[in-house]
């Protein structure tokens, strides 16, 4: 028999809708299920406390930062007695969902994953959560993610222990939207609302094998969103089936009258367009997209590395399939520069974190320094010092420096060119007058998949790279979306990744929904994460 | 690895960036720091046509999709007490408090 | 040797909107708002907080680059202006850096060296800071701060290094002030900060084109504090040079008190704000229609009225500096000339009492230019009075103190203050006939059938009578006596 808790979004809307189940038992039994799976809470550990001890004391997930339980049968309540009293309690209405802790929701601690905020309470909710609130889905809490969206693994969080990969326990959910990717992998709510940067939420959903949709720029309203690279970030969900991620974005997208930078095009019927099936859309594969191209710095020489045979053999499964149903597969598609795109990151993202992290400085909101101080200069340095963790810190310098006037031409005003190339790429292949008028990009979304715990992290170059393949969609601003095809040898989950034109976002969801219909008898599909039972 | 951010130049962004750093901290960072730049420098090696305009914002914004301007309408804001009660140190007028600033007096 | 100042102007204008450039805050007069209440999440920089454009800040903007005869950018882009400060809530100040919202203007200045044009090099938009107050108390010194100002429009006027004395700076200060109230976008008061200069200022051997190196003298807030501090710096170079040495690149404040210029500790200790297009904000972009909308909706500008009045009244240039100071005396005056003139007053007399009679009322009142509480039609009326005779001047100057002070017509105060004409009819009758008598020729020609000689004559006996006499009776009076005539053969 299914579980209330493994229920899809779409299914619990329907159900609570038809007034077959009450909000507040979908709710109860969700809080439940995280009980017996998330363990210890992520938290501001003591100095020498060890994560690891932590984890083993109290096993689990650990999706969460701060669980709202009360605020969040509370609003399950609010559903019901809308129903009760004849309203429409919204398309939404009834269905759990988790935030990551990098948005802001009134009333609950945001915290960005760091200790300089780990005091804020926000007077007022991110735009997309207050519209995922309004359409009547029900906030369970906030999760767990890197420290300020700074990392591909989690590990950077300082509130530990943080979240661990649900299908090995030994391994990172990815990053940055890890407590989101491992929540909706561990069935602790049906969607979370993750921001992707260079790949937050398409690298750790293809880690924890859900959907991961990263929306065209300007489709999702950033109010509330905690920035980090603001050219870059965009808030998208992440959900266990295609319709559910077509559902959600359906409710989050549109303008935004605090949001200059949301457009005011107007939002399709994602839902609809799903069942449009894809005979006759032309998808494309790179070989730019099968492997990592970087510069040793040791010889100044090119050197490549292919991503890992099973996550190759599973891309090529999925075109397989979507040819089967007929679709077009195009190979041989030229992105050359997918290799600048994680130094041009490198680059522009600090610059725009260095000064986004500014305002951290112990005067108006969060943490400051409890130590006697001189002057000004030294509450802010203690400040600072003390709130930020490694990451931030090395971002911030990072940031001081490529845009320092006298080395910005060189660094940041190049950047920004090659970006520029990196958009022409996509305008190439998805001209509708070129040689390939793709529909869309299929590639794999990860060279590797979820790597153990401690493995990469500390080298920031290497977990860095990790967003090689993701990241351009951030440069060019396209929609892109990850999705499960399968696991490897380990039972770790396999990924396939989509890019679309921008604002085509319906394209993406119909080629996921069609794999997803098209493999839904296999054998994998039937699998769960063992701690979910 | 290359040597590009020296202690000194690392200590000007350190002092740049408001940060007080353990030595094991600077040392990562610095590390790290150089590591970055190393793949960073990779850009170089990619041609750039003359005259490629700088990519700043998310996406292009052409007319159809600009959002309009907000219009000049001013209302109170409900939650001032919550905002200001975020502040680590206030006086019962309602200023934020903040440690002296290093500043000339004018005598 | 002979030494030429070179003079360039920072001018920070406040855009006097009702809320605030990016946010929905109300804009409030600082002097008397409660601290931190015109505070929202967004001026106080809360994460996550976004900016959004406040159109009416882009239009005062736009009036002002029209009027200054910039070239507009269709396009232009906000950057971010990082530095830390406790006033700068984000800790970077959106700004307009690489691509301003226009450039290349003029504004033109009269000194005593006549009229020309001071090149603008660009216009741009940005944000205010909040406020801060340095305090020592019981042995501690610490500072408050107050965001009520952050994040209030602010236009960045800069213009080229094209002033080369005092009296030029004045004139560009006093005019930029001028303009920027004619366009509605700022109320110049000067004591509540709202406009602020900063001034570059570099020395050169007379002749020579080459730049001296400059110095920058910060947050000037009152033309007393530009004027002096600008005359104490150019002195200090030329001493410098003078004595062989070098003038040293700094940023300067002035010393109230002492008089002087000190050098100022800057914000940060290198002055590298790490411009970048600020990513919140899409470019701004102004079309042509947009353009168009606010070309039309300019008033006449200073100097065009300066020149335009100058000539249709035949003022001075002194009166035409006067009457064009402020517009809403420019409007007054010319209210005042219509309605006058109409009743054949000479534009003379309007100008002789609005800036004699008048200004001095508004000063003894210590009302502003643009708070005259007499009504141009009252005034124009009581010019008639006074040019048909039926006032004399003196009483026309008592009428007009009433109509300052009380209100009121000017009729009606002629009653109350008994400065009414007189009315006896034996009085009036004396008046006509040594009018008639004066006048023959004009009886001839009213005998003849030229009837509006009537009102000729009747002028003239009220000009006889000072004014007090009564025009009803007087009219009669001198009917009668020509009707008398007619009889007579």
């Amino acid at each position: 028999m299914t579980e209330l808790w493994q229920l899809s979004a779409l299914d619990i809307a329907r159900l609570v809708r038809r007034g077959e189940v009450s909000a507040r038992e979908v709710t109860q039994a969700v809080l439940d299920h995280i009980a017996r799976v998330d363990g210890a809470p992520g938290r501001l550990l003591e100095p020498g406390q060890d994560p690891a001890a932590v984890h083993a004391a109290e096993p689990g997930v650990h999706a969460f930062i701060t669980l709202t339980a009360d605020r969040a049968l509370a609003q399950a309540d609010a559903v019901d007695a809308a129903l009760a009293r004849g309203e429409d309690p919204g398309p939404l209405a009834g269905v759990p969902f988790t935030v990551k802790d990098i948005f802001t929701v009134e009333g609950t601690p945001s915290t960005a994953g760091s200790r300089i905020l780990a005091n804020f309470v926000a007077p007022y909710t991110a735009t997309a959560v207050a519209r995922l609130e309004q359409a009547g889905a029900v906030m369970l809490g906030k999760v767990n993610l890197d420290e300020f969206t700074f990392g591909s693994s989690n590990e950077s969080s300082a509130f530990q222990p943080s979240p661990r990969n649900p299908w090995d326990l030994n391994r990172v959910p990815g990053g940055s939207s890890g407590g989101s990717a491992a929540a909706v992998a561990a069935y602790e709510g049906a969607l979370s609302v993750g921001t992707d940067t260079a790949g937050s939420i398409r690298q750790p959903a293809a880690f924890c094998g859900v959907v991961g949709l990263k929306p065209t720029y300007g489709r999702v309203s950033r109010y509330g969103l905690i920035a980090f690279a603001s050219s870059m970030d965009t808030p998208g969900p992440l959900t266990r089936t295609a319709a559910d991620a077509a559902l959600a974005l359906q409710i989050m997208a549109g303008a935004d009258p605090h949001d200059a930078t949301a457009v005011t095009l107007p939002v399709p019927d994602y839902l609809a367009e799903l069942e449009k099936g894809v005979r006759g859309l032309r998808i494309g594969l790179s070989p730019d997209y099968f492997r990592i191209t970087r510069v040793d710095p040791a010889t100044g020489e090119w050197h490549t590395e292919e991503v890992r045979p099973e996550i190759r053999a599973a891309v090529e499964a999925v075109a397989q399939a979507l040819a089967d149903l007929g679709a077009e597969i195009v190979p041989d598609v030229p992105m050359p520069h997918t290799r600048d795109a994680i130094p041009a990151y490198f680059v522009i993202s600090r610059v725009e974190a260095a000064s986004n992290l500014h305002r951290y400085d112990g005067v108006k909101y969060g943490y400051r320094t409890p130590d006697p101080v001189a002057d000004l200069r030294e509450m802010y340095r203690k400040t600072r010092g003390q709130g930020f963790g490694l990451q931030p810190k090395l971002r911030i310098l990072m940031g001081m420096y490529v845009s320092a006037a006298q080395y910005s031409e060189r660094y940041y005003e190049r950047a920004l060119r090659v970006r520029t190339l990196i958009r022409r790429d996509f305008e190439a292949i998805f001209d509708p007058q070129g040689p390939y008028r793709l529909d869309a990009l299929l590639a794999p979304p990860t060279p590797t998949p979820a790597f153990p715990v401690g493995a990469v992290y500390g080298d920031s170059v290497l977990m860095q790279y990790a967003d090689q393949l993701t990241v351009a969609a951030n440069h060019a601003g396209v929609p892109a979306i990850a999705i499960p095809a399968g696991f490897d040898g380990q039972g770790l989950p396999l990924a396939a990744q989509f890019f679309a034109p921008e604002f085509r976002e319906d394209i993406l969801l119909r080629l996921a929904h069609a794999f997803e219909q098209a493999t839904a008898d296999a054998a994998w599909r039937a699998r769960r994460p063992g701690i979910v039972g | 690895m290359s040597e590009e951010i020296t202690p000194e130049l690392f200590a000007r962004l350190v002092e740049l960036a408001a940060l007080e750093l353990t030595p094991e901290e600077a040392e990562y960072l610095r590390r790290e720091l150089n590591r970055q730049l190393d793949a960073i420098h990779q850009l170089e090696a990619t041609p750039i046509p003359e005259g490629t305009p700088i990519t700043s914002h998310g996406v292009p914004y052409p007319r159809e999709r600009r959002a309009p301007l907000r219009d000049d309408r001013w209302q109170p804001y409900p939650n001032r007490d919550a905002l200001l009660a975020q502040a680590p140190e206030t006086d019962p007028e309602g200023y934020v408090v903040v440690p002296d600033i290093p500043h000339e007096t004018l005598e | 040797m002979d030494y030429e100042p070179v003079i360039g102007l920072e001018v920070h204008a406040e855009l006097q909107t009702r809320s605030k450039m990016f946010c929905a805050c109300p804009v409030v007069d600082l002097t008397t708002a409660e601290p931190n209440t015109a505070v929202c999440e967004v001026c106080a920089a809360m994460p996550g907080t976004l900016p959004v454009i406040n159109e009416r800040a882009v239009d005062y903007a736009l009036r002002v680059a029209l009027a200054l005869e910039c070239q507009i950018r269709p396009v232009s882009v906000f950057a971010r202006k990082n530095y830390f400060y406790p006033d700068l809530p984000k800790g970077y100040q959106i700004s307009q850096y690489e691509l301003p919202l226009a450039q290349h203007g003029r504004l033109w200045i009269r000194t005593s060296q006549g009229e020309r044009a001071v090149r603008v090099r660009r216009v741009h938009l940005e944000e205010d800071t909040g406020k801060l107050t340095h305090v020592q108390k019981d042995g501690q010194a610490y500072s408050l701060v107050d965001l009520n100002r952050a994040g209030v429009p602010l236009l960045e006027i800069v213009s080229e290094p094209d002033m080369h004395s005092v009296e030029e700076v004045r004139a560009y200060a006093t005019g930029l002030r001028q303009l920027l109230r004619y366009l509605g976008v700022n109320s110049g008061d000067m004591e509540k900060g709202v406009i602020r200069f900063e001034a570059n200022v570099s020395v050169r051997p007379k002749g020579s084109d080459r730049l001296g190196t400059r110095v920058e003298i910060k947050n000037l807030n009152s033309f007393r504090a530009l004027e002096e501090s600008v005359a104490y710096e150019i002195q200090r170079q030329i001493a410098v040079l003078e004595a062989g040495g070098q003038v040293e690149q700094q940023t300067l404040g002035w010393d109230e008190a002492r008089r002087r210029t000190v050098p100022q500790r800057s914000k940060e200790e290198a002055h590298d704000y790490r411009y970048f297009p600020e990513p919140d904000l899409p470019p701004l972009q102004v079309d042509e229609d947009w353009l168009a909308r606010v070309r039309a909706e300019l008033p006449e500008l200073p100097h065009a009225r300066y020149r335009r009045m100058r000539a249709q009244y035949g003022l001075s240039d002194y009166e035409a500096d006067l009457l064009t100071a402020e517009k809403a005396v420019a409007d007054y005056f010319e209210a005042v000339a219509a309605r006058a003139q109409a009743q054949g007053v000479p534009v003379k007399t309007v100008v002789n009492w609005v800036t004699g009679e008048l200004f001095a009322l508004l000063n003894r009142h210590g009302r502003a230019a643009d708070d005259i509480p007499v009504p141009a039609e009252h005034l124009a009326d009581l010019l008639a009075l006074l040019h048909k005779g039926a006032l004399n001047k003196q009483a026309a100057q008592k009428v007009l103190a009433a109509m300052f002070t009380q209100g009121g017509t000017p009729e009606a105060l002629m009653d109350a203050l008994g400065l009414r004409q007189v009315s006896d009819a034996g009085q009036i009758q004396a008046w006509v006939d040594e009018v008639l008598a004066a006048h023959p020729a004009e009886v001839q020609k009213y005998l003849a059938g030229k009837e509006s000689v009537l009102n000729w004559l009747f002028g003239q006996v009220m000009r006889r009578a000072r004014g007090r006499a009564n025009p009803q009776v007087v009219r009669q009076a001198l009917k009668d006596a020509l009707e008398r005539r007619r009889a007579e053969p």
